[in-house]
């Protein structure tokens, strides 16, 4: 009896290790899929290989660190069970207020990029107060929050792009490192994930939002700060959103209003497909990376075999929708 | 033998099971259950959680499908492939959690899914209220049928649910567990209204976690344990002990096990705490040692008290002290500080994180004590909640699983491994054996022994005043807020504290 209970205790562990393998790397195996179905089409359809180069790489990891900064708030919130709408337009928000004071107010970039800071602070706990301590839902107030941020870049920008921003930012989007290969905004997307992961997975911090995502009450019940926690998750992707709108404004060398356009969803799009549960408590951040990176390659191979831009926006959706899908799936509980 | 074949001969059997049998994935729910159901009687169906109650309802109310068996309804064979269809055929669920449209009214409910018309398309409002009216007045029932069901107790929710069968003109009566939410007071009239439908013909069959009901209420009562059918006899042929020994497949020692721990200084007193119209003017001691029972009826102000002294609830006025000394704290976690602990009623929402493992949940409530400067050390925690895991015997296939998967026994000792390794000192315990099968109930009681025989002190809350009574060293009684008395352990009676509990 008692070893037959062992070995029906080992059979499960193993079963659940491998689904919790295929969970963690789903993602990985995607771009890998990714890769050779967009490098076989490459010669198919041009004759030459365009996309397994090493400028089409770089051009993915570029586009795909500032959504993964962004998206790394987006999932440290849905750990808790949240959510946040207004990442992108905070975005955009962050830059116009960057970019006119650069440019229009000549001020120091390192004052800037402080005040930049700042403004992701307040953003954050804006929609950390409104959900945490006032009890609006996280839905309702960042939806809020996202209106606000974009009109009042819309209203800072007048909605025309601002272009040519001070050299001196433009390491941080543009600039590279070790024989010009890796770019440094992909270095500091390794650096926030690494944190990040880290910060999740071995600290007290960390196990106390896992447990806010899976029970608040269960949480509070043995002596968590849920208001506090949730507080926090908030302003630190307010934080992310002002380092994310950093990155993007120098890569681009322009601000514009759209400028983080529909990161937000790309951030749970990404988040998912590596693994993080809608449902919060479950998943890992540093899958969030490899479900951004998955996402951007799927699209650069879509451009470059020349689809419809606003079939990509199709696609987009169906992505969505399948990787929540495959979320509610996963987490169906056995009859 | 011949003679037991003749007089099931006479029998009437409204219900027959034959060999039913139902798999899940990993698991057999019912194992070739046979069970006749005679008309007209009150069937008990009981067994410990995983038994196969809840599989054996859903495959009566046409929700799950047997893998192989037959369902026979007057001699006749049946197949009910969805509840519309188990409706249509007569057989109404009233489920634990009362499926029930809060927000429209009681006579609406009784009528959803089967509005009464007026011509062809028209809703008859006027005769279905008429009607309502009927049915709430022939059970003798206190409810306006105009009123949404949202601001009605629990009970009365159910007797909606029970109005709706009716109303349905069910022939059997399904009744999940339904005393698990009622008071004492309430289920009286439960017990009533079972009865009086069981003298009109209809049949019913209720589950039920607790014996004392079974004989109380019971005609015939089945036991289910692992999936399989152990017997089906009539209640007068039976003993609590015998039902238990059929429920658990052992020999049980003592249904509370209890033993005086050595008593010592006071370590909580509360005076005259008040808050609103909840506490009136609480004061009472606790000492080491001690198991002090908080009994009165639901809505009496039991968890309202314990919320109050740990600090989730604000009070008016009033003070607690801990060990001598007053303190003044704002929050559960400067309760939690003071060395109080608390497992709270709701042990799957408000007591375990489900989807975390039971390593993960033993050490939550105290990660200082396995991480340095916030960092959590892996191998102190496997080491610790290994450590605590064993000493409360939780039964688990490893560490790492979730505790969702464990039973309620098991669930609930990883809450109180929990506070354990807190190190608490003062423990509140809400309703610790609610929903957990006997066995397990026992060891949890067990659980309570050793605590105080650590020099802990514990405060029980519970609606089953015979466990109070069994296992506590003093009990307070409340009614409304107020508290109206307390009594040691050698002259407390269940009739006593009825006394004052109304």
């Amino acid at each position: 009896m008692n070893n037959q209970t062992e070995t029906l205790g080992k059979k499960r562990n193993l079963a659940s290790d491998i689904s919790r393998l295929s969970k963690d790397y789903m993602s990985v195996v995607g771009i890998i899929l990714l890769a050779i179905i967009f490098s076989i089409s490459s010669y198919l359809k041009h004759g030459a290989q365009y996309f397994m180069t090493l400028q089409n790489w770089t051009n993915i990891m570029l586009q795909s660190s500032t959504v993964a900064i962004v998206a790394l708030g987006q999932s440290i919130i849905l750990l808790t069970g949240n959510f946040d709408l207004s990442l992108g337009r905070n975005v955009a928000f962050i830059s116009a207020v960057g970019a006119l004071l650069m440019k229009n107010v000549g001020m120091n970039t390192g004052l800037v990029v402080l005040i930049m800071f700042a403004l992701g602070i307040v953003l954050g706990a804006f929609n950390g107060v409104m959900t945490a301590y006032v009890g609006i839902p996280a839905f309702i107030a960042t939806l809020g929050t996202q209106y606000i941020a974009y009109g009042l870049a819309k209203l800072l920008t007048q909605a025309t792009p601002i272009p040519n921003l001070p050299a001196s930012i433009g390491w941080l989007g543009r600039g590279y490192v070790l024989n010009n290969i890796i770019p440094i905004s992909v270095i500091m997307m390794l650096f926030v994930y690494i944190v990040a992961q880290f910060v999740t997975s071995k600290t007290k911090v960390g196990r106390n939002i896992y447990a806010l995502g899976g029970s608040q009450e269960a949480a509070f019940f043995s002596g968590i700060n849920v208001k506090r926690y949730t507080f926090g998750t908030f302003v630190t992707a307010g934080i992310l959103c002002a380092l994310g709108a950093l990155v993007l404004m120098s890569r681009l060398n322009s601000v514009a209003v759209t400028n983080g356009q529909n990161y937000e969803f790309d951030a749970v799009i990404g988040s998912i497909i590596g693994g993080i549960s809608l449902a919060g408590g479950k998943g890992r951040v540093i899958g969030t990376m490899f479900g951004c990176i998955f996402l951007i390659t799927m699209f650069n191979g879509f451009s470059q075999l020349g689809v419809d831009p606003f079939v990509q926006d199709v696609l987009k959706g169906i992505v969505l929708v399948a990787a929540i899908t495959l979320d509610v799936v996963r987490n169906r509980k056995k009859a | 033998m011949q003679i037991r074949l003749d007089a099931d001969m006479d029998k009437d059997y409204v219900l027959g099971l034959k060999g039913i049998t139902k798999r899940f994935p990993g698991v057999t729910a019912l194992d070739n259950v046979s069970v006749d159901i005679e008309r007209g009687t009150i069937h008990g169906l009981i067994g410990e959680n995983g038994a196969g109650k809840s599989t054996l309802i859903k495959v009566l109310g046409g929700i799950y499908h047997p893998d192989s068996g037959v369902i026979e309804q007057d001699g006749k064979q049946c197949v009910f492939t969805s509840p519309i269809e188990a409706r249509r055929a007569g057989v109404s669920v009233v489920h634990q959690e009362i499926k029930l449209s809060e927000t429209l009214t009681v006579a609406e409910n009784m009528f959803l899914g089967n509005l009464m018309l007026k011509g062809r398309q028209l809703v008859d409002w006027k005769g279905m209220r008429r009607r309502a009216q009927e049915i709430v007045e022939d059970l003798g029932m206190d409810i306006d049928v105009n009123e949404t069901v949202e601001s009605l107790s629990v009970a009365k929710k159910q007797v909606v649910a029970i109005m709706q069968a009716i109303n349905n003109e069910s022939k059997i009566l399904i009744m999940d567990e339904p005393s698990a939410v009622l008071t004492e007071r309430e289920l009286d009239t439960m017990f009533r209204i079972v009865k009086d439908l069981r003298d009109k013909g209809i049949t019913i069959i209720y589950i039920s976690h607790r014996l004392d009901e079974v004989f109380e209420l019971c005609d015939n009562v089945t036991v289910l344990r692992d999936g399989m059918h152990i017997d089906t006899l009539p209640v007068a042929d039976v003993s609590k002990q015998q039902l238990v020994e059929m429920m658990v497949g052992r020999e049980m020692g003592l249904e509370y096990p209890k033993e005086t721990a050595p008593i010592g200084d006071t370590v909580l007193e509360v005076k005259n705490l008040k808050r609103g119209n909840v506490l009136k003017d609480i004061s009472f001691k606790v000492k080491s040692g001690e198991v002090f029972g908080i009994s009165g009826l639901v809505g009496a102000g039991r968890t309202e008290l314990a919320r109050a002294i740990l600090g989730i609830d604000s009070i008016d006025s009033g003070e607690i002290y801990v060990r001598g000394e007053k303190i003044n704290y704002h929050s559960f976690k400067n309760a939690i500080n003071e060395g109080m602990g608390l497992i709270p009623e709701d042990r799957k929402l408000q007591g375990i994180v489900q989807v975390m493992s039971v390593k993960k949940n033993t050490v939550l409530a105290n990660l200082d004590r396995v991480s340095r400067r916030g960092v959590i050390n892996a191998k102190l925690e496997e080491q610790y909640s290994k450590e605590y895991v064993d000493k409360l015997r939780v039964s688990t296939p490893s560490m790492d699983t979730e505790v969702q998967y464990l039973s309620g026994g098991n669930q609930q000792k990883v809450v109180i491994a929990k506070w354990l390794f807190r190190e608490s000192e003062i423990l509140f315990l809400d309703e610790p054996t609610r929903g957990i099968d006997v066995g397990a109930k026992v060891e949890i009681y067990r659980l309570i022994n050793e605590m105080v025989n650590e020099g802990k002190t514990v405060i029980m809350i519970s609606s089953e005043m015979q466990e109070l009574i069994g296992m506590c060293d003093r009990i307070m009684v409340m009614h409304e807020g107020k508290k109206m008395g307390e009594m040691d352990r050698d002259e407390v009676t269940q009739e006593k504290i009825m006394a004052l509990c109304v």
